[in-house]
């Protein structure tokens, strides 16, 4: 996998970035994304949570990211992953390496959040301007995908803490750290899984193309 | 200078580097995140930090919806240990099982699953399913057998879980046998089942006259006074009558509610016999009044009653026994040992001590054969002995023993040895043939003392022994594993001393007759299969059923034999010879009393399958399907023979048998 080397120093990354980054980013570039068209089961999806120093993506600053993956269906605890940004203040490098690192282990799979305008807003800022790359992954939008999949809960979008409370998990108080969100994200993402199936939405691309439809009809009409 | 493959390396390494610590700070967090569930939760709760570390940062979050399957017998081996963090499971029993408040169990968040196979590394017996929506924690098999061996607490856990299945398993074949036993009456029995269930009723204003007359008609000693709602107010009996009426010169046209014994005591319907033999013993009365929920009186139980229930009592049928005038007479006792050794097994005695006792009453209906055989033939002034052989000899009957019996007798001086020999064995055909009628089969094999074999003066026994132990032919082995488990039933107890003085001396004298048992004893292994959990197809007659007699209890036996002639231990029943010679031998109390529990276990089944099982007035046999054993039993089962086949190991060892 790491047999990579071919493509170093290769791709239009900016200049300013270490070496390493710039090459792990062409490699990341050149590198395959997975089969949109596999069944949930053997989809690797990433849920991801973010946290930022305020709500809006173009003037507030990202300060963290967590991430686990759902692999077999089951969330793993060798598949995680957590970065906070504001202990490392002004470390350029560092915050590349460590944004460079996200990617790999997304890995151009789909990434699953809730409320994409805001974590990807974040993200895509993030890495347009420190690693020049057009963050646009194949997102799944809980905050939409939930009223359309569990629709005798809720016909609207709600907060995350209403689906919380709705599936009966235990929120653990009020404030949480991005981990906690995302691994409640990601039960609550199991959950839907099995939904989805039951309403023939077999596949990733399936999953994402429902994704969209359910954030675009809802608002348009 | 460097190369650019060598750069292109440490570029590599220096991200991905990034990326491994971030992916460790991301495990880190949520290994945090499920330990704080692990906390609120027994054992987790208990356990040392670098255990739930490990647990945490190995244990995955799988969703099951309401309704799927999590685990079946159908899955292969288990891969996975299961901690419900929310939700309901259920397990349930696969296959037929007979008692359905045990089969299905119910398991909620902090309750854990299958330890029992993880732990084997088997497939699950039980099936699995979600019975709402439930998240599991999955620790991989490998890391739950890291954990059972690095963490004290867990390991105790799941021990303990598995030994606990031993009593729920004793609990749940008491609970078979309780539902047996309510069937029959017992002293469990509801009293609306027992006793008059129409007395004799007065109303409280009745002259007493009147009341007497009606007692003088119905021919009863009691009668019930009650109020107009039929509500008992008082009790009148034939003792008030003298000391409430006669000595107080009460004129007969006084209402009885004058002369009664009022506030009777009263029971609901529901209250068992046991409870009014307690209230009877309590309060010193001699009737209860059964009532309705409302209080109204549907019935009255007597004294009386109660014995007739108790007929089956331990000391009833000693009595019986004792008493007996004839073998006719024996019959009836016989049948009861059998229905009290029954209510016994279903109030939960343990099978050490209820075969122990089954033997105890069954000695005392060989004697009272015996005594009464005595009567046509007179032994006077000869020393004798009737001997007990085999599962007798051990103390060790269960439902279906036959006859293994002998005589050994002193022949008087200048008498003519033959004649005497020939009385005895006459005797013994008549003991013989009246055992048989009271339920102890003939000997398929002959072993009883009307064979002229085994009818034999001190010296010919000794001689017999000396033999045996000299040149431990197959033959000899054999009859060594029946005849070495003897004791004095009745007549000169010194005699059997004297035999098994004898016996000690000459098998210390001879360690290659030890050596050559132990080679006999394992030639029979537990049936335990490498694949399969059982072996079930060493009887070709029985396909599919194991011999937990040929390859469970006689295991046992016969190295408990071994181990007690070796150590001199006078004793012929396994479990105090096991005990015994485990002292003298310094093997670990708590590996014994393994294989006691192990032995008792296997001991119970039998008991259970004979009796329920088994055909009325026919011998039970020791044949059962594992596949209809519940999982508990089952479990159990198996590790039974594990503990038989470690006690073979040792036996090996101990005597370099290959």
């Amino acid at each position: 996998m790491l047999s990579l080397k071919k493509f170093l120093f290769k791709g239009g990354s900016p200049s300013h970035l270490p070496e390493d980054v710039r090459a792990s980013l062409a490699a990341w570039r050149e590198s395959p994304a997975p089969p949109p068209e596999e069944l949930h089961f053997h989809t690797r999806y990433v849920v991801v949570d973010i946290v930022s120093s305020g709500p809006q993506p173009e003037s507030d600053r990202l300060l963290g990211i967590a991430a686990t993956s759902l692999l077999r269906g089951t969330i793993q605890p060798d598949d995680t992953f957590y970065v906070d940004f504001s202990t490392l203040d002004g470390e350029n490098a560092t915050v590349d390496r460590q944004l460079m690192a996200f990617l790999l282990f997304a890995a151009k799979g789909p990434l699953v959040t809730y409320h994409v305008p805001y974590v990807g807003g974040f993200l895509q800022r993030a890495f347009r301007e420190r690693l020049g790359v057009d963050f646009q992954p194949q997102w799944i939008d809980m905050a939409w995908l939930l009223p359309s999949m569990f629709e005798e809960k809720s016909h609207t979008v709600m907060p995350l803490d209403y689906w919380i409370e709705v599936f009966g998990l235990n929120g653990g108080g009020a404030r949480r750290d991005a981990m906690v969100n995302t691994l409640l994200l990601a039960r609550i993402f199991q959950m839907m899984l099995v939904r989805a199936s039951g309403k023939q939405v077999d596949t990733a691309q399936q999953l994402i193309d429902e994704s969209r439809a359910s954030s675009f009809l809802r608002r348009t009409h | 200078m460097r190369t650019q493959e060598q750069s292109g390396q440490e570029i590599h390494e220096s991200v991905g580097l990034v990326e491994m610590n971030l992916r460790e700070a991301g495990r880190t967090r949520m290994a945090g995140n499920t330990q704080a569930f692990l906390r609120n939760h027994a054992p987790f709760s208990k356990m040392q930090p670098a255990a739930l570390q490990l647990f945490a940062e190995k244990a995955q979050i799988a969703f099951y919806a309401a309704g799927s399957l999590i685990i079946s017998p159908d899955s292969g081996k288990v891969r996975f240990f299961y901690l419900i963090e929310s939700g309901k499971v259920q397990a349930r029993q696969a296959g037929e099982v007979t008692v359905t408040e045990y089969s299905i169990l119910s398991l909620g968040p902090g309750e854990s699953f299958p330890i029992g196979a993880v732990t084997a590394g088997r497939p699950s017996t039980n099936v699995y399913t979600a019975v709402e929506d439930t998240f599991c924690y999955k620790l991989p098999a490998e890391d739950f057998l890291t954990l059972m061996a690095s963490s004290p607490e867990f390991n105790l856990f799941c021990t303990q879980y598995i030994a606990s299945l031993l009593d729920q398993s004793r609990r749940q074949l008491q609970l078979q046998f309780a539902q047996r036993a309510s069937e029959q009456q017992t002293l469990n029995s509801p009293l609306s089942g027992i006793g008059s269930r129409s007395p004799v009723t007065v109303s409280p204003e009745t002259t007493l006259r009147e009341a007497l007359e009606k007692m003088s008609l119905a021919g009863v000693g009691s009668l019930v006074v009650a109020d107009d709602e039929h509500k008992p107010v008082g009790v009148f009996t034939r003792s008030d009558l003298l000391e409430r009426v006669v000595l107080k010169d009460l004129p007969l046209t006084t209402p009885i509610g004058y002369a009664m014994s009022p506030d009777p005591f009263m029971l609901e319907e529901h209250a068992t016999a046991y409870d009014a033999m307690f209230a009877m013993a309590t309060h010193g009365i001699r009737h209860v009044l059964v009532t309705d929920a409302e209080g109204k009186l549907t019935g009255v139980v007597s004294e009386r009653d109660l014995f007739s229930l108790q007929r089956v009592g331990l000391r009833q049928i000693r009595q019986a026994i004792d008493g007996a005038h004839n073998v006719e007479a024996l019959l009836q006792a016989a049948a009861d040992v059998r229905q009290l050794a029954f209510n016994m097994l279903a109030q939960g005695v343990g099978a050490e001590q209820l075969t122990q006792f089954i033997s105890a009453l069954n000695d005392a209906l060989t004697r009272r054969v015996i005594q009464l055989n005595l009567e046509k033939h007179n032994f006077d002034g000869i020393e004798w002995t009737w001997l007990a052989f085999g599962s007798e000899g051990r103390d060790e009957q269960t439902f279906s023993t036959d006859q293994d019996n002998g005589i050994v007798f002193m022949p008087t001086e200048g008498a003519d040895d033959e004649g005497l020999k020939g009385r005895f064995l006459d005797f013994a055909i008549d003991v013989n043939r009246d055992l048989d009628r009271c339920g102890f089969p003939l000997c398929k094999g002959n072993i009883m003392a009307s064979n002229p074999q085994w009818c034999m003066t001190l010296a010919e026994w000794k001689e017999q022994f000396s033999t045996w132990i000299r040149i431990p032919q197959p033959e000899a082995l054999l009859n060594a594993t029946i005849f070495f488990d003897f004791r004095a039933l009745y007549g000169q107890a010194e005699l059997a001393d004297a035999m098994k003085r004898h016996l000690l001396a000459q098998t210390a004298a001879n360690p290659m007759f030890l050596r050559a048992m132990a080679k006999n004893a394992l030639d029979v292994e537990p049936p335990l299969g490498k694949i399969r959990d059982f072996l079930t197809d060493l009887e070709p007659d029985h396909p599919g059923k194991i011999d937990l007699k040929k390859y469970g209890s006689r295991i046992f036996v016969d190295v408990a034999r071994i181990y007690a002639l070796a150590s001199g231990v006078h004793n012929t029943n396994s479990v105090q010879r096991l005990r015994l010679a485990a002292q003298r031998l310094s093997i670990r109390g708590e590996e014994i009393n393994a294989v006691l529990e192990a032995l008792n276990f296997i001991q119970l089944l039998r008991l259970q399958h004979q009796y329920l099982e088994g055909e009325p007035g026919r011998q039970g046999d020791n044949l059962i399907d594992p596949e209809t054993l519940n999982e508990l039993d089952r479990r159990i089962l198996k590790e039974s023979f594990r503990q038989a086949r470690k006690i073979q190991t040792r036996l090996k060892l101990d005597y370099q048998v290959n």
